[in-house]
């Protein structure tokens, strides 16, 4: 049953969990494979995701991002999520390999 | 009645109108005085009515705007103009509009919050305090800085504080700086630019509606702040070439950036505006990347034959060499660096050659690159015939884009054809202006694994060719096809011969459909003028479907109509992009979600129209609405 939950867990590499919708954080299409039952990865069966190489700070953007891109998904003249500029890179790398 | 604080003058009370005057260096006496001076030079003697009063302090307002506009009468008729008084008088006149407007809107403002509000009961006191006001110092008196609470001189630039109070030089100069801070801050940026700056990124389709992708506000953000990055750690190629564009656009390619891009794992270097750099950046990329494969140089002006030198020395892993410009590398160098890693390379891209690289250079890089799969030459200026008759010898061809400026004959490019033809997946021929139906029958005859074909810029081939080109061609369907500006051009003659249409036309294009409908994936019809309404329509007709299709470009094709762009949509279910400049018979295009239509000459509101989210039933059954 748990496959099933509107919400899932997003732990990062210093061990912050974040609960976040679904259908927000499918907005990756890494995490979407992960969580898809049919590719039966763990990550589906307990609805949870290890970042082992994204850090708390940049993960909570990233689900900041993941919500702002939903709201935002058919809307136009979008503003800019803003971030601070440190920490740029880092979250570059992270959105790379999260493919978002 | 502050007058301790004011200066060191004994006054008595005066009007709120004498402060203001005396405050602006203006004093009635003075004008009242010349005044009289005047009546009396103009002896007229005829009215002395009015008697001169000796009491400034009790002058009310009205009377001393009496006088001055009597001043003003008298003095077009005596024509004595004197600058300082008309000034005077102009100075009172603003002075009391601006109080009037200014007491105006105050209790306009007043009576809104009276009506929402009733039960508040002070407004009379109200007025009373917005009509009474602390005289100010004149310039020249001292006064106590509203701020820092000095004293010091008043001065006619003497800036009102917060609370009122005149404020001392460099307060005022603090508190300007403030404002103008924050009304830059207030200020949101003008409409317009920012709208320019919208339709621009969708012109170069960063944005496509919805919020941009994270990475793309990433490396913007990194773009944004070039000079403060350091490192860019481990990013991956594809990123960093990506950066590297952003970079190059931006101008900002420099010898403080480019270390940024160079690293020794990396095995290409992209560098698309190399302008700036010079020879040490460029002995630079070769010694800290030395197992390079793929190099890209924009605009590589200041390359010269020591840095070709020593990449030859440094880099024995080159595969890919695309350069742009490269004007100050000699003949020999070019020779040299076939001959020394020609063997290996596999891509060979150049362009805008103007001072070297000759025929000669052509052949021996033929004779020296066996392995060469993809070939550009554009803008060389100093290629010709000879070199195509080279290029039709590479062995290991398999893409070609080829544009020259000097003059082909055609049996050189069916020789070409007929040579390298059935290997081909690629086939650029642009500007071959004299190219006519004998190079679309070799094209028929000889390639037959193309996905690619461009054939633009030419008034020669007939539509009838091109028609025979894309029917029963062994080859399977193009995924990307550009016939642009295949058209006759005459200006005596602007729609062409009628019966045997020159160019890309209704035969052709329909002919192209059929055959590369399936897979094709980018349309560029730019300026085929001659395609009918109808063959647009027969070709979109809504029932046919190009599973493919992403981006199509039918600018001035003038005979589309809102009905074609209608049907496009209908028709192409990955369709992306839509460009139509100068069809100036789209009108009140619904663009549907997902789709970018540019160009459309009459859209309300922007270059480009955008969907929002709506299907294209629904964007269809708008249009007819509208339409209709």
């Amino acid at each position: 049953m748990a496959a099933s939950s509107d919400y899932v867990t997003l732990i990062s590499s210093d061990e912050f969990s974040f609960i976040v919708q679904r259908s927000s954080a499918c907005i990756s299409p890494a995490v979407k494979r992960m969580l898809d039952p049919s590719n039966g990865f763990l990550e589906a069966k307990t609805n949870t995701v290890r970042f082992d190489n994204i850090n708390g700070m940049v993960l909570e953007k990233v689900c900041e991002y993941f919500y702002y891109s939903e709201k935002n998904e058919n809307a136009r003249d979008v503003t800019d999520l803003d971030f601070p500029t440190e920490m740029c890179l880092e979250l570059l790398m992270a959105a790379d390999y999260l493919d978002i | 009645m502050s007058a301790r604080r004011g200066g060191n003058t004994i006054r008595g009370p005066r009007s709120a109108l004498t402060d203001f005057l005396a405050a602006n260096n203006i004093s009635a006496q003075q004008i009242r005085d010349d005044y009289q001076r005047r009546r009396q030079s103009a002896a007229d003697g005829g009215d002395a009515g009015e008697g001169p009063s000796n009491q400034a302090a009790e002058q009310n307002e009205d009377e001393a705007l009496a006088v001055a506009a009597q001043a003003e009468e008298d003095e077009m008729k005596t024509k004595k103009r004197k600058r300082s008084e008309k000034d005077a008088i102009d100075n009172i006149k603003k002075a009391k509009s601006a109080k009037t407007s200014k007491v105006d809107a105050k209790k306009a403002a007043k009576k809104k919050a009276r009506k929402a509000d009733p039960d508040l009961d002070e407004s009379e006191d109200e007025d009373y305090e917005v009509d009474y006001k602390k005289a100010k110092p004149a310039p020249g008196q001292f006064e106590h800085c509203d701020i820092c609470n000095k004293r010091f001189t008043v001065t006619p630039y003497s800036k009102e504080g917060p609370d009122g109070g005149l404020l001392c030089t460099p307060c005022g100069k603090e508190l300007t700086k403030d404002m103008k801070k924050e009304q830059k801050a207030q200020q949101p940026r003008s409409v317009g630019r920012k709208r320019r700056k919208v339709e621009s990124e969708r012109l170069d389709g960063v944005a496509t509606g919805g919020a941009k992708t994270l990475v793309q506000l990433c490396l913007q953000r990194v773009a944004q702040h070039h000079d403060d990055v350091e490192e860019l750690g481990d990013l991956p190629p594809k990123l960093l070439e990506r950066l590297s564009e952003i970079f190059s656009k931006k101008r900002v390619m420099k010898s403080k950036t480019l270390p940024l891009f160079l690293r020794p794992d990396l095995d290409s270097v992209v560098v698309h505006d190399a302008a700036y750099l010079e020879e040490d950046d460029y002995h630079q990329i070769f010694a800290v990347v030395p197992n390079i494969k793929k190099l890209v140089l924009s605009n590589t002006c200041q390359m010269k034959d020591k840095s070709m030198d020593y990449m030859l020395e440094r880099c024995h892993e080159l595969r890919h060499i695309s350069m742009y410009a490269a004007n100050l590398v000699s003949e020999e160098m070019w020779y040299r660096l076939f001959r020394e890693a020609g063997s290996k390379l596999e891509v060979i891209k150049l362009k805008w050659l103007d001072a070297a690289f000759e025929d000669e250079a052509v052949r021996e890089m033929v004779n020296c690159c066996p392995n060469l799969e993809r070939l550009k030459l554009k803008l060389c200026r100093r290629l010709g015939q000879d070199s195509v008759d080279y290029i039709a010898q590479l062995p290991a061809l398999k893409h070609l884009s080829l544009q020259i400026g000097r003059e082909v004959s055609n049996d050189t490019l069916v020789n070409l054809i007929e040579q390298r033809g059935p290997h081909l997946e690629t086939l650029s021929l642009e500007k071959f202006l004299d190219a006519d139906d004998t190079v679309l029958e070799a094209i028929h005859d000889h390639c037959t694994h193309l996905a690619k074909l461009r054939l633009s810029e030419n008034d020669t081939c007939t539509d009838a060719a091109f028609a025979a080109l894309f029917t029963a061609w062994a080859n399977p369907p193009l995924s990307f096809a550009d016939f642009n500006s295949t058209r006759d051009v005459d200006n005596n003659n602007p729609t062409g011969p009628e019966d045997e249409p020159i160019g890309l036309a209704s035969a052709g294009f329909t002919a192209l459909m059929a055959h590369s409908g399936p897979s094709l994936k980018h349309l560029d019809i730019a300026s085929c003028r001659f395609i009918e309404l109808s063959a647009f329509i027969d070709v979109f007709n809504g029932a046919q479907s190009y599973p493919a299709l992403e981006y199509i470009n039918l600018s001035f094709c003038n005979r589309v109509d809102t009905s074609v762009v209608a049907g496009i949509f209908k028709s192409c279910p990955s369709l992306k992009r839509v460009v139509a400049f100068g069809c100036f018979d789209v009108q009140d295009v619904v663009v549907p979600g997902g789709i970018a239509l540019i160009g459309v000459p009459r859209a309300q509101d922007a270059i480009e129209q955008f969907g929002v989210g709506i299907g294209v039933e629904e964007a269809i059954g708008r249009m007819v609405e509208v339409g209709g």
